[in-house]
């Protein structure tokens, strides 16, 4: 099956396969890859609408040009419809949050074809069900995710990256989170080292730099420590989830990890089994995704 | 409609007879939410007091298709838990205890019954807050929060409560109990909790939830800039958001509004202001400084004919309580008056608030205009006297307003929810195609169509009847849930 460059395109394959009762896989069967178009952008509202085959560094590419980014950096260089898909992030995390905390709205296509938008393009709006927040981690299984809006933020003015060596990462990490510094990202970078960066004003990020240092010491580096973060992260074989202040007990339980505590994850080089110790394990919600996907798509035409 | 009896005894058994309540005269204090123009009365009344009294209650529910509506402190605006008539109302006010306070993962647990402040002041001491703030914070709960996607003024840089909900104990309506998420953000799996928070009571009951609390921040900066015009003040708006500041609030009023609340509360707002914003900066003390002198080169440059900071904490929260009394104050020069709750592109703020400004005169009714307007949040008081007959004139006022958010690409609603208020303007917002797709969400959680019914998704047999107009709500009234 093609890449598709129309939602009526998506609807269309869609709607065949539904009837033929053919099995769909997004991103390999069916793709949005020339649904790759940025339809608004208004830098004034700090939001922006794309369609989901926009590769992240071509949004990357056309907001910086007016000072503005999508606060996402996950490794690689997904599209926005896999992003969301797969709910990917980077270090930025820790302070941005995940695609589900940015998203707005989406226009998702059904496996029968429906095409049918939630959400809208401003940054405050209660109105219907958070649909666009649905799809985030559903992998391509509830729809095939056809445009979406996001809030923006500015390009910080000056950005600076400090580097801690450490032997006891959750008491640096305890210090930071327990002060009122503001990093951006905060990653464990396990063994040996932690990572903090500070984005804003110049005097800002100086400031939060030099109390950084009081607290837990440290040395300034260049950014290179979060290209290794994400390598690291895209290198991982397994996931663990954790309450965050657990941190001390799951590192003691790792060997080689990128973890950003905040977010409540570590990526194991070790392929290890997805562990959620997040103390309040999930019951019963793979069941109501599976009710969800039965009224999504009843003859279970997209595949896992 | 009248409940089998043998569900009432059944129920009382479960619960203990002091948790049910069937005399006409009690079933009554729970016949409307904030929403009073909608008011039906229940034929149960329940007060579960833990996960498993709901689970018993909803399984009974649901094996006898009786339809149910939770209700929290019954605070909100838009008639989300307004009761269906001939149906059960499950409070959760006895499920009010805060479980747990993990302060090193900055979550605290609690029971849906407790109210929004109540957290805050739990973990204050330690230097944490909870951040969303909807007005009525005092006394709503946080199941409603969680149903309603709660807000506040501070939700500009803060987020909304999908943003502070990690985890969730939830009933669905046939009385099966899943636990989502936990501690930890960024479950994998679609997001469940997001579709839960916001859907307005109507795929479940919380009962248990667990939120993030955020680090005070190292100071706090509120100013507060007057302008001769709505037009000057909205533009400067939109320059704060383009230039990149990110206030954590940015609230506007209007001349009309300005001089209620200075009659009401005297906050020594600038005089003969056409427009004032209240914009409020928190962090680190170097950004707050950084960006406080952006912020007045902006307005200043905008025409803001006065700037002043907040000088002391004393200070600081008479600016607020001269924007918190704004709705009350209107209460003083209109006898009825209906708050609308619409959403436009920051961009297009002195271009909707001149539309505004058109149909007011239009339609020949005063419009009072007090909002957030950090995050294009409209709340336009149409003021009118339902005993000289305006009531309709006010009601296609509101909605020809809703219209022009639309128009400019904003939302039906940004934080008052749909409710039973605005489920017949859903179609103005979207598809048939989107609103069946919403039906087939619903039904996933609920096939059998008994959890809050009637609200959301438009019906036809609903949406031939007219609401009533909007008479003040009695804990508006005592000064403690303002319209905000």
């Amino acid at each position: 099956m093609p890449s598709v460059s129309s939602l009526d395109e998506a609807a269309a394959a869609l709607t065949a396969a539904h009837a033929e009762g053919r099995q769909v896989r997004i991103g390999d069967d069916l793709t949005a890859g020339g649904l790759n178009r940025i339809l608004e952008h208004d830098p004034g509202d700090l939001t922006c609408t794309i369609e989901a085959g926009v590769r992240l560094s071509a949004l990357r590419a056309a907001l910086a040009a007016s000072g503005q980014r999508l606060s996402l950096d996950p490794p690689g260089d997904p599209t926005i419809g896999a992003l969301l898909a797969q709910n990917l992030s980077g270090p930025l995390r820790h302070r941005f949050g995940a695609p589900r905390d940015l998203v707005l709205g989406a226009t998702l296509v059904l496996a029968d074809g429906t095409i049918a938008s939630a959400g809208g393009k401003v940054v405050k709006n209660v109105a219907g069900y958070d649909l666009a927040r649905l799809v985030c981690g559903s992998e391509g299984r509830l729809a095939l995710i056809g445009r979406a809006s996001f809030r923006l933020h500015p390009v910080p003015r000056a950005t600076r990256t400090l580097v801690v060596e450490t032997e006891a990462a959750a008491d640096v990490v305890g210090k930071l989170l327990g002060s009122q510094l503001q990093p951006s990202a905060l990653d464990v970078l396990y063994p040996g080292r932690v990572a903090v960066l500070f984005e804003g004003s110049e005097r800002a990020v100086d400031a939060q730099v030099r109390a950084t240092q009081a607290l837990i010491g440290g040395d300034e580096t260049d950014t290179s420590v979060w290209d290794e973060s994400r390598d690291r992260q895209e290198a991982s074989k397994g996931r663990v989830h954790f309450a965050p202040g657990s941190l001390a007990d799951v590192l003691a339980g790792l060997a080689n990890a990128v973890i950003r505590p905040a977010a409540g994850v570590a990526f194991t080089l070790e392929p290890i089994p997805s562990v959620d110790q997040s103390q309040g394990a999930s019951r019963g919600a793979e069941a109501l995704v599976e009710r969800i996907r039965r009224e999504f798509d009843p003859r279970g035409v997209l595949a896992s | 409609m009248s409940l089998p009896a043998s569900l009432v005894a059944e129920l009382q058994a479960a619960l203990g007879t002091e948790h049910v309540v069937t005399e006409p005269e009690q079933l009554r204090v729970y016949e409307c939410d904030g929403l009073t123009g909608h008011r039906a009365v229940p034929e149960l009344v329940v007060l579960p007091g833990s996960t498993e009294d709901v689970q018993v209650v909803l399984r009974a529910c649901h094996r006898e298709r009786v339809p149910f509506v939770a209700r929290g402190a019954g605070t909100g605006l838009s008639g989300g838990a307004t009761p269906v008539a001939g149906g059960v109302v499950v409070s959760l006010a006895r499920m009010n205890q805060i479980l747990e306070i993990d302060l090193a993962s900055q979550r605290v647990v609690v029971e849906p019954g407790v109210a929004n402040l109540d957290v805050t002041r739990a973990v204050a001491a330690e230097g944490f807050f909870y951040a969303p703030d909807p007005s009525s914070q005092q006394v709503c709960t946080i199941g409603g929060n969680v149903a309603e996607n709660s807000g506040g003024a501070h939700c500009l840089k803060y987020g909304f409560t999908t943003h502070h909900v990690t985890g969730l104990t939830f009933v669905l309506p046939d009385g099966e109990v899943v636990e989502l998420g936990g501690k930890a953000p960024d479950p994998d799996g679609p997001d469940l909790l997001g579709v839960i928070v916001g859907s307005e009571g109507t795929l479940g009951i919380a009962t248990r939830v667990t939120l993030r609390v955020v680090r005070t921040p190292q100071t706090i900066r509120t100013l507060l800039a007057g302008f001769h015009t709505m037009d000057a003040a909205g533009a400067a708006v939109s320059g704060i958001i383009a230039a990149g500041v990110m206030p954590s609030a940015i609230e506007m009023m209007d001349r009309l509004t300005i001089e209620a609340a200075e009659h009401a509360v005297a906050p020594g707002y600038p005089e003969g202001a056409g427009a004032v914003l209240l914009v409020e900066l928190d962090g680190v003390v170097e950004q707050v400084e950084d960006d406080s002198a952006e912020l007045e080169r902006i307005c200043a440059e905008g025409g803001a004919f006065e700037i002043r900071a907040a000088t002391s904490d004393a200070d600081r929260a008479l600016l607020w309580k001269g924007r918190k009394s704004a709705f009350a104050a209107m209460g003083r020069i209109a006898t009825d008056y209906y708050v609308q709750d619409g959403v436009v592109p920051r961009t297009r703020l002195p271009e909707v608030l001149r539309r505004i400004e058109e149909l007011s005169a239009h339609h020949g009714l005063r419009v009072g205009n007090v909002f957030h307007a950090g995050d294009g949040n409209l709340h336009p008081l149409v003021l009118y006297d339902a005993e000289a007959g305006e009531t309709e004139q006010a009601r296609e006022l509101a909605e020809a307003i809703l219209d022009a958010c639309l128009d400019a690409g904003g939302s039906l609603t940004g934080e008052h929810g749909v409710g039973m208020d605005k489920v017949c303007s859903m179609p103005r917002m979207f598809s048939e195609r989107d609103l069946r797709v919403f039906e087939r969400l619903r039904r996933a959680f609920d096939p059998a169509g008994i959890c809050n019914p009637g609200k959301v998704i438009p019906t036809p047999r609903l949406c031939g009847e007219v609401p009533g107009p909007y008479r003040i709500h009695a804990l508006e009234r005592i000064g403690v849930a303002e319209r905000l």
